[in-house]
């Protein structure tokens, strides 16, 4: 009994240190965000823990083009998001329904397109979009993001359709309803919790992508864009309040949502 | 008589999806490979590798490589570590899970932020903390500054982001190991490390590769954090080489089939392994 005793001791000193760990970074941009920047960043060693307060550099974040970014980002994401389960609920479905082997074979391949780097395509396709007149727009960086999100996306949705009962299906079948509608109606809202799964993690994913947005989205940036030319332009004091605007909401919903962002959903497919 | 046999209307919803993968992942790779091999007059030549290895290649490449094994390996240790603790019940748990999505919900770019600030050489919260403990400055990027370390703040910053995901990941393995094998092996009188390697590996391994190849594609890319941290180009990653080539579109498709390239071995050594694993397993 002794050990189990010490064992959770053990625990417990583990859980408080990789706390820490993680949540300090979040801290120090709170710090350089609000404490004057003689303590924080012009200091030769920055204090380690908040000695003064000043809403200065918070004013100045609101002189960042916020809105048009901000805009731009939540068009890009939802429709990542969009197209993520408008494509992903069919495949996965028909994924599903197919012989194991001829399913590993597409899986397999699918996740190839996931592996090919971004920068590869980037070029090309940002070619491809100048001459369709889509060059610079939300759904041309949306159709990109998709890329890195949608075999992933596919990949949790199998699994959420494969953890429903089997004879669920058929059930609706002899009750009348067509293939779409069994689809539509009954299976997807019984694997809801896999569908906003899917969802938020293509929109997170979209919301934080950065080099499709750079090479595809220059004129009318997406928010990581605009952090970025603010750090390089030196406007690092206001840059951090302003992140710090752009972060929370998402940690926020982050953590409100964090029985949808279970390891379970991204391992999807391999319950079956 | 039904339009079409009824086994092949699933692919039919697969379609869509395979169109999209193909026309916007497939074909553009095909041409960028294509391109890589053409020079600006369009003559097919290597003359783009050649001016690749002139623009130090194998430098980024040697990086890429190094940041790639030491950030799984930091990524997998920790994120193991927070799985093994996430899998038992205590007081706490729930707020401590909901605490490792902060990291995961930053995004890249600002955790890139945040890193460049801790590992500054002026005004750098790491050498503030090393301080604390009376131990001397390190001088993390400037000039002079060693690969090592380099590597090091890079395999941090990004880990920060990162482990939670594998953490979950590796969690989601755990969770699906049926109790009663590790009862069996208590009874046997298996200790900690026995069952580490008989046990929660081997049924771990379908979890691992899935982590692996989700991790290991996204570390060589890794662009944003290694811009960030090191604006002078003190270590450049083959993603980070490209960006500055993108003016150049025939060398830069040649950098990406490079990039490529090693991804494509990188994801056969690790179904490879898998193979390797699984088998271990049927014993």
């Amino acid at each position: 009994m002794m050990k189990k005793k010490s064992m959770d001791y053990l625990v417990y000193v583990a859980v408080i240190v990789i706390s820490v760990l993680f949540m300090y970074p979040i801290f120090i941009l709170f710090m350089i965000a609000f404490v004057p920047a003689k303590y924080t960043v012009q200091s030769a060693y920055p204090s380690l823990y908040p000695r003064g307060f000043t809403l200065q550099y918070f004013e100045q974040a609101f002189s960042i083009n916020l809105f048009g970014p901000l805009l731009k980002s939540l068009e890009v994401a939802f429709m990542v998001g969009g197209i993520a389960i408008a494509i992903g609920i069919p495949a996965a479905y028909g994924l599903s329904k197919l012989k194991p082997s001829w399913a590993g074979g597409i899986a397999t391949l699918l996740f190839l397109s996931n592996m090919m780097p971004s920068i590869t395509i980037a070029i090309p396709i940002a070619v491809e979009f100048l001459e369709l007149g889509l060059y610079d727009t939300a759904i041309s960086l949306a159709l990109a993001q998709e890329l890195v999100v949608l075999p992933l996306s596919i990949f949790i949705l199998l699994g959420a359709f494969q953890a429903l009962p089997k004879d669920l299906e058929a059930q609706a079948r002899v009750d009348g309803a067509g293939l779409l509608r069994t689809i539509y109606t009954v299976l997807t809202p019984l694997a809801k919790a896999g569908v906003a799964a899917t969802f938020l993690i293509a929109w997170m994913m979209s919301w934080d992508e950065f080099t499709f947005a750079i090479f595809l989205s220059p004129i009318h940036p997406t928010l990581p864009i605009i952090i970025y030319e603010n750090i390089t332009r030196g406007n690092i004091l206001a840059t951090s309040a302003f992140a710090l605007i752009v972060t929370l909401p998402v940690i926020v919903l982050a953590v409100v949502l964090s029985k949808y962002l279970k390891g379970e959903y991204l391992a999807g497919g391999l319950n079956g | 008589m039904p339009l079409v046999k009824e086994k092949y209307i699933p692919l039919f919803f697969i379609v869509p999806a395979l169109a999209y993968e193909a026309y916007f992942s497939f074909y553009p790779t095909f041409s960028a490979v294509y391109g890589s091999f053409l020079t600006a007059s369009g003559k097919f030549s290597t003359v783009n590798y050649k001016e690749l290895v002139g623009l130090g290649v194998y430098h980024a490449i040697t990086n890429t490589v190094v940041v790639t094994i030491g950030a799984l390996a930091l990524q997998f240790l920790l994120g193991f570590a927070i799985a093994s603790i996430l899998i038992r019940s205590f007081r706490g748990r729930n707020t401590f899970s909901a605490l490792l999505m902060i990291p995961f919900a930053t995004a890249t770019v600002v955790a890139a932020y945040i890193f460049s600030n801790v590992f500054s050489p002026v005004g750098g919260y790491a050498n503030s903390l090393l301080s604390f403990f009376g131990m001397a400055s390190v001088n993390w990027n400037g000039a002079g500054s060693s690969f090592i370390i380099n590597v090091l703040q890079l395999v941090v910053s990004d880990s920060w982001k990162n482990t939670p995901i594998v953490a979950l990941i590796l969690l989601a393995g755990m969770t699906a190991i049926p109790k009663d094998l590790y009862d069996a092996a208590a009874v046997d009188g298996a200790g900690w490390f026995s069952r580490l390697i008989h046990i929660t590996i081997p049924n771990l391994i379908g979890f691992i590769v899935i982590a692996l190849v989700i991790r290991g594609v996204s570390e060589f890319n890794i662009f944003a954090i290694a811009l960030l941290i090191f604006p002078h180009k003190l270590l450049t990653t083959l993603v980070y080489g490209l960006f500055s080539l993108a003016a150049k579109p025939y060398l830069s498709f040649a950098g990406a089939s490079v990039l490529l390239a090693f991804i494509l071995v990188f994801v056969a050594i690790v179904l490879v392994l898998r193979k390797v694993f699984a088998a271990k397993e049927a014993y």
